[in-house]
């Protein structure tokens, strides 16, 4: 016990190691908290069970009822004395997994305490002390123990879309070794007395001189397995290359080491990003609740390649704040200004980032023009840039669209000058997929979203850090056909078929929203350099949309007219990771819901039919597991059934006469009668053994019909009818197997039903719950089928090698023959 | 020279009451004289319906000889007793040819095996060379004397008796001789109650001198005819088969049962079968048949006999092991092996 006891102790201390690469997910340290609370309280279960000598199913079900326990103290609402979970807790509970849901969608590494989030991250690793725990302890299998502690591990790799550090998984790694070695050295321990090497006796607490050689070698797998991909050159780019020239464009392109802070505004429709470390390019503050992504450059001419950014030229220096008016006074369109406060830490470009439209700038130099066009302030010389100056502010007007609105938009008029931004490469295979996509949409708008919403997980598109090679030879097709890539693809090739589609599109570059967003102050780093497409709409202007999977991003913004494709269409506020009450978000955003019928319903709604959606799978996954446990019992019905009707069919009434009545020279009775009373005793005997197997009355093959009855009789105590019953049931099988002609007699249902209610009378009541629930004679039945199809392919592949090496040697083939 | 025996010879069937009625009549009148041992008095019946010979193997004063004699007088046909001595010679069990002066000729003087029940008293007592005299006439049920074959009676029948617990002045019994005795069965002691009533009816006189035939040669050829029409499934004939292999392939004796025995086992389980009652066999006639049957006729490895394994227990472990076959597919509940089930518990690869 007392060896249990340590191995418990160890297994929850490799557990908690082993949650180290969760660090790398949150942002601060609340979470280790919750769940060594969580991995404390299911330890302490095991122990106090263990030391009452609970079974194992007792142990793990105090341990999971501990994870409850303290989920509810952690996270509950409405608990009876905090402990107890009612059923508005369990309510709480799917809210709060369903807002981890939206979380995980939304937020990127590394994410803030949200409750959501801690709550599964809790449950989880509670639920993973004790699968650790049942299988190092319970089962006394450490090795399984690594099963549950892989998902612990490769969340981080999934999540990171780039390299993860190695030494949480070090740490976590020297947990799993840990309890391995805990558990050997208990196991070598039970060997009774041990020695050293020159004979001296160990003591049972001292650890074996043997250990420290495997100690060794552990220290030696472990320095193996990081050191070894380090030295092979093609897997070091994720964990040494730290450098970010491989990449190009978006991203540190161009820069050595560090990142220059400078950023290539070219959207290429192919190639690979490598981001490097990060480092905070911008910190920009606003009064604006939920802004969307600040702009700093634009991308207009349209090569195969991709999207080569805007010359700018002319233009009224900016700080004469000459700008154009960007007031559009047209239903469903909102608009609100907002101050904004720039600082730069270490961006050096010839632009300014802006959040559009930008109305009024002030503290810099008189260089910088406005470029009306690109809706962008660009430095008119090349010795002034962003490096220079710490920071600016700008008043700016964020413009919100309903989709309604939008679908109002005129048609382009041919001499408008943006006409020209809709020239597209002639490409057969985007202009067959764009005309397939936008067919049967009337308006601009319509046509716009097909196009963006066939960007979805549903169509395999996924966020890559680097393009997958093909062989149409044209960038775009390879892209539409691998589905794999990065921002500037996703906005590039949208421009592209927008383009195709007759309207002007274009890439913005800039930033997404990034982290930190305490009071209204956002840290954006390398990471947030981001490219998204903008749609021009007469009337409206230059209206973005972003076409990216949001999984890459972090910090991604969905609007209102372009709302994320893979997420419930239902969902519409904007920035719901950002702003978790999206009432009180102001009257921007309440203006906006009411301008809009469509998107009039309640964040509220959403959260229902989200939870709904989950409670669908729980009833899903819950119906498979009930049909699971059903489908023994139901075989075995649905094998009495197919039996019934033989059996309980009525013969003719005069019974004929066989065996001892009758000269012993009998008639065979041939015919398809006799064949039909043969198989009724058969199935009523099948039936008979089904039930003894069911019941755990044992089945002697080398029993005959008449011993098996007569040692029921004695077993069960059996009298009268129902002994008269199942005498019967031997004489109709006796006969249907060895006699000339089978017995007819009716009642062999009955007997059989008297038999069973007799049996059933006298076996505990587990048995007769067993029998009910999972019928032994079913399982024994589909485990003999497995064996035999096991042991048939077996054979199988054994003639099929067979076959081959005698047709490769004939000569052997040949002496086997004349052999045999 | 052989003669094939024809089914004509045993006469004609009997109907079912009738064959029950005198089996019962030859088993109580039996009674009358060994009490309390109804299941040895139709075995032994049964032997001879099953046109087999009984070998009755017991310690002395338990009635093997009683009962060999209330068998014999029981049915009203030729009954010669041999009394094997050690100085008997074969010429005294087949016959001798005798210089008839008036005919100056050979003339044949029948032995004692010419009648249609020959009882054979301490059977090995007397000397292989004299007990090899009874090897054709048990089989073939023919006397080949100076060259000349003679036919013997149907039904015939040896009952023998032997005592297997002294062995000083006894010659075992060759392998050959007792594989042509079909069932080898032991009287056992009887019950306290029909002990008391032999007392009883054993105190004044000998019952036996009482005992009055109620059966002729002509009534036990037709319950022999009609046991020879017995049903016995296919599955039972390959049952049968199976268990005479298993011994053949048991690691535990070094001689198993030979084809004779199969076909004696089959006869007599047809027998049993009619005295039951039934016009089919079913598989526990085997069983129960396979001792006294198979069990005289094997011989123990070294190690069983060292071990104390008897040949009786060796069968009956046997009987529980191998698995009946029934005309039907492979049981679905038979979770070992398809290769086991065929008759093989003793498999060497195992």
């Amino acid at each position: 016990m007392n060896q249990r006891r340590h191995v418990t102790l160890v297994a929850a201390a490799a557990t908690l190691l082993a949650t180290a690469p969760m660090s790398t997910i949150f942002a601060s340290w609340t979470w280790l908290i919750d769940c060594i609370l969580a991995i404390a309280v299911v330890c302490g279960a095991a122990l106090l069970l263990r030391s009452v000598r609970a079974p194992v199913w007792a142990q793990v079900l105090g341990m999971v009822v501990g994870v409850c326990l303290i989920a509810t103290l952690l996270f509950g609402e409405h608990a009876y004395l905090g402990l107890i979970p009612s059923g508005r807790t369990l309510q709480h509970f799917a809210d709060l997994v369903s807002a981890a849901g939206t979380d995980i969608r939304d937020q990127a590494v590394p994410v803030p305490d949200r409750d959501g989030l801690l709550f599964l991250t809790t449950v989880g690793i509670g639920g993973v002390a004790v699968l650790v725990d049942l299988f190092a302890v319970g089962l006394r299998q450490p090795a399984l123990a690594g099963m549950p502690m892989l998902p612990l591990y490769s969340i981080p790799v999934i999540v990171h879309q780039d390299s993860v550090s190695v030494v949480p998984f070090v740490i976590g790694s020297i947990g799993y070794l840990w309890l391995l070695a805990s558990d050997n050295v208990d196991r070598v321990r039970r060997f009774g007395r041990r020695f050293t090497g020159d004979g001296r006796d160990v003591d049972l607490w001292e650890p074996s001189p043997l250990a420290a050689a495997g100690r060794r070698l552990g220290v030696v797998g472990v320095a193996l397995a990081i050191l070894l991909p380090l030295a092979i050159p093609g897997m070091t780019s994720g964990l040494l290359d730290r450098v970010g020239g491989g990449g190009s464009g978006i991203g540190t392109g161009g820069g050595n080491g560090n990142g220059s802070g400078s950023v290539d505004l070219f959207a290429r429709l192919s190639g690979s990003l490598n981001q490097g470390n990060p480092f905070t390019m911008i910190k920009v503050s606003t009064n604006d609740p939920d802004p969307y992504y600040l702009r700093f450059g634009v991308a207009d001419q349209l090569t195969p390649a991709g999207f080569r950014n805007r010359v700018s030229s002319g233009g009224d220096p900016a700080v004469d704040n000459n700008f154009p008016d960007p007031t559009v006074t047209l239903p469903g369109v909102t608009q609100s200004t907002y101050n904004s406060h720039v600082q730069f830490v270490k961006f050096d470009m010839g632009l300014l980032p802006l959040y559009p439209d930008v109305t009024r700038t002030s503290q810099i130099d008189r260089a910088w023009r406005y470029d009306a066009a690109g809706q962008l302030i660009y430095s008119s010389s090349n010795r002034v840039t962003t490096a220079d100056m710490k920071s600016y502010d700008f008043e700016y007007v964020h413009t919100r669209y309903s989709p309604d609105a939008l679908r109002q938009a005129p048609p382009l008029e041919p001499d408008n000058p943006v006409t020209n931004l809709s020239a597209v490469p002639s490409q057969p295979f985007v202009k067959a997929l764009v005309d397939k996509l936008t067919n049967g949409k009337i308006n601009e708008y319509d046509e716009v979203r097909a196009l963006f919403d066939y960007f979805s997980l549903k169509n395999h598109f996924v966020y890559e850090l680097s393009t997958k090679t093909g062989s149409s030879g044209s960038d775009i097709e390879n892209f539409l056909n691998n589905r794999a890539g990065y921002c500037e693809q996703y906005a590039a090739a949208l421009a592209w078929m927008v383009r195709q589609a007759g309207f002007p599109a274009r890439v913005a570059f800039g930033f997404t929203l990034g982290t930190g967003s305490n009071g209204g102050t956002y840290t954006l780093t390398n990471k947030n350099l981001h490219a998204w497409t903008e749609v021009y709409f007469p009337g409206y202007g230059w209206v973005p949309f972003d076409a990216t999977p949001t999984s890459g991003l972090s910090g991604p913004v969905s609007t209102t007219w372009a709302p994320d494709p893979n997420r419930p269409a239902t969902s519409t506020s904007t920035a719901p990771g950002q702003v978790p009450d999206v009432g009180a978000s102001g009257g921007a955003g309440a203006g906006d819901r009411a301008n809009d019928p469509a998107q009039g319903r309640d964040p509220g709604g959403a959260a229902i039919q989200s939870q709904s959606r989950l409670s669908d799978w729980a009833f899903g996954g819950l119906g498979v597991l009930l049909v699971l446990l059903v489908l023994p019992a139901a075989t075995r019905t649905a094998l009495r059934r197919r039996r019934r009707p033989r059996y309980a069919t009525q013969r003719s009434p005069h019974p004929e006469v066989t065996g001892g009545q009758s000269a012993p020279v009998m008639r065979v009775l041939p015919g398809p009668e006799a064949d039909r009373a043969r198989r009724d005793a058969h199935a009523a005997w099948d039936e008979l053994l089904d039930t003894l197997l069911d019941y755990r009355v044992g089945v002697d093959d080398a029993e005959t019909p008449r011993l098996t009855v007569d040692r029921l009789v004695a077993e069960f105590g059996l009298t009268g009818e129902t002994a008269d019953a199942v005498e019967l049931l031997g004489r109709a099988e006796e006969h249907a197997r060895y006699a000339r002609g089978p017995l007819r007699e009716p009642g062999l249902g009955v007997a059989l039903r008297a038999l069973r209610r007799a049996i059933a009378r006298r076996v505990p009541g587990r048995t007769r719950l067993v029998a009910a629930l999972f019928p032994p004679s079913v399982l024994h039945r589909w485990r003999a089928g497995l064996i035999d199809s096991f042991a048939g392919a077996v054979a199988w592949t054994g003639r099929v090698r067979e076959g081959m090496v005698s047709s490769l040697r004939p000569r052997r083939a040949r002496a086997q023959a004349t052999r045999s | 020279m052989t003669v094939q025996r024809a089914a004509g010879e045993v006469g004609g069937a009997m109907p079912t009451t009738e064959f029950a009625a005198a089996t019962d009549a030859v088993v109580s009148n039996i009674e009358q004289v060994i009490e309390g041992k109804t299941a040895t008095v139709r075995l032994a019946l049964a032997v001879l319906l099953a046109e087999g010979h009984l070998l009755i193997e017991d310690v002395p004063g338990v009635g093997k000889t009683k009962l060999a004699k209330a068998l014999a007088r029981t049915i009203d046909c030729s009954v010669r007793r041999i009394q094997f001595t050690p100085d008997l010679l074969p010429s005294d069990v087949t016959g001798v040819s005798v210089y008839n002066q008036e005919t100056r000729d050979f003339e044949f003087k029948p032995g004692a095996v010419f009648a249609n029940i020959v009882v054979g008293d301490e059977i090995n007592r007397a000397s292989p060379k004299t007990q090899s005299a009874l090897l054709e006439c048990m089989e073939e049920r023919q006397v080949t004397v100076d060259g000349v074959t003679y036919q013997l009676q149907t039904p015939f029948m040896v009952v023998a008796t032997q005592n297997p617990i002294e062995m000083e002045g006894t010659y075992p019994l060759p392998e050959a001789q007792r594989d042509r005795f079909t069932a080898r069965i032991a009287m056992g002691y009887p019950d306290s109650t029909a002990e008391l009533a032999m007392l009883d009816v054993h105190g004044a006189e000998d019952p036996l001198y009482d005992l009055r035939p109620v059966c002729d040669a002509a009534g036990v050829r037709n319950m022999i005819a009609t046991v020879r029409s017995v049903h016995v499934a296919d599955a039972l004939k390959q049952y049968a088969v199976s268990l005479v292999n298993a011994t053949r392939e048991s690691p535990e004796l070094r001689l198993g049962a030979s084809p004779r025995a199969t076909l004696q086992l089959l006869r007599t389980a047809r027998a049993v079968a009619a005295l039951e009652g039934r016009d089919y066999v079913l598989p526990d006639d085997l069983q129960a048949l396979a001792v006294p049957v198979l069990a005289h006729r094997i011989i123990p490895t070294a190690e069983a006999q060292l071990s104390r394994r008897t040949t009786d227990l060796i069968i009956s472990e046997l009987v529980h092991r191998l698995p009946l076959p029934s005309d039907r597919q492979r049981s679905p509940y038979d979770t070992r092996q398809e290769r086991e089930q065929r008759g093989n518990p003793y498999d060497r690869r195992r």
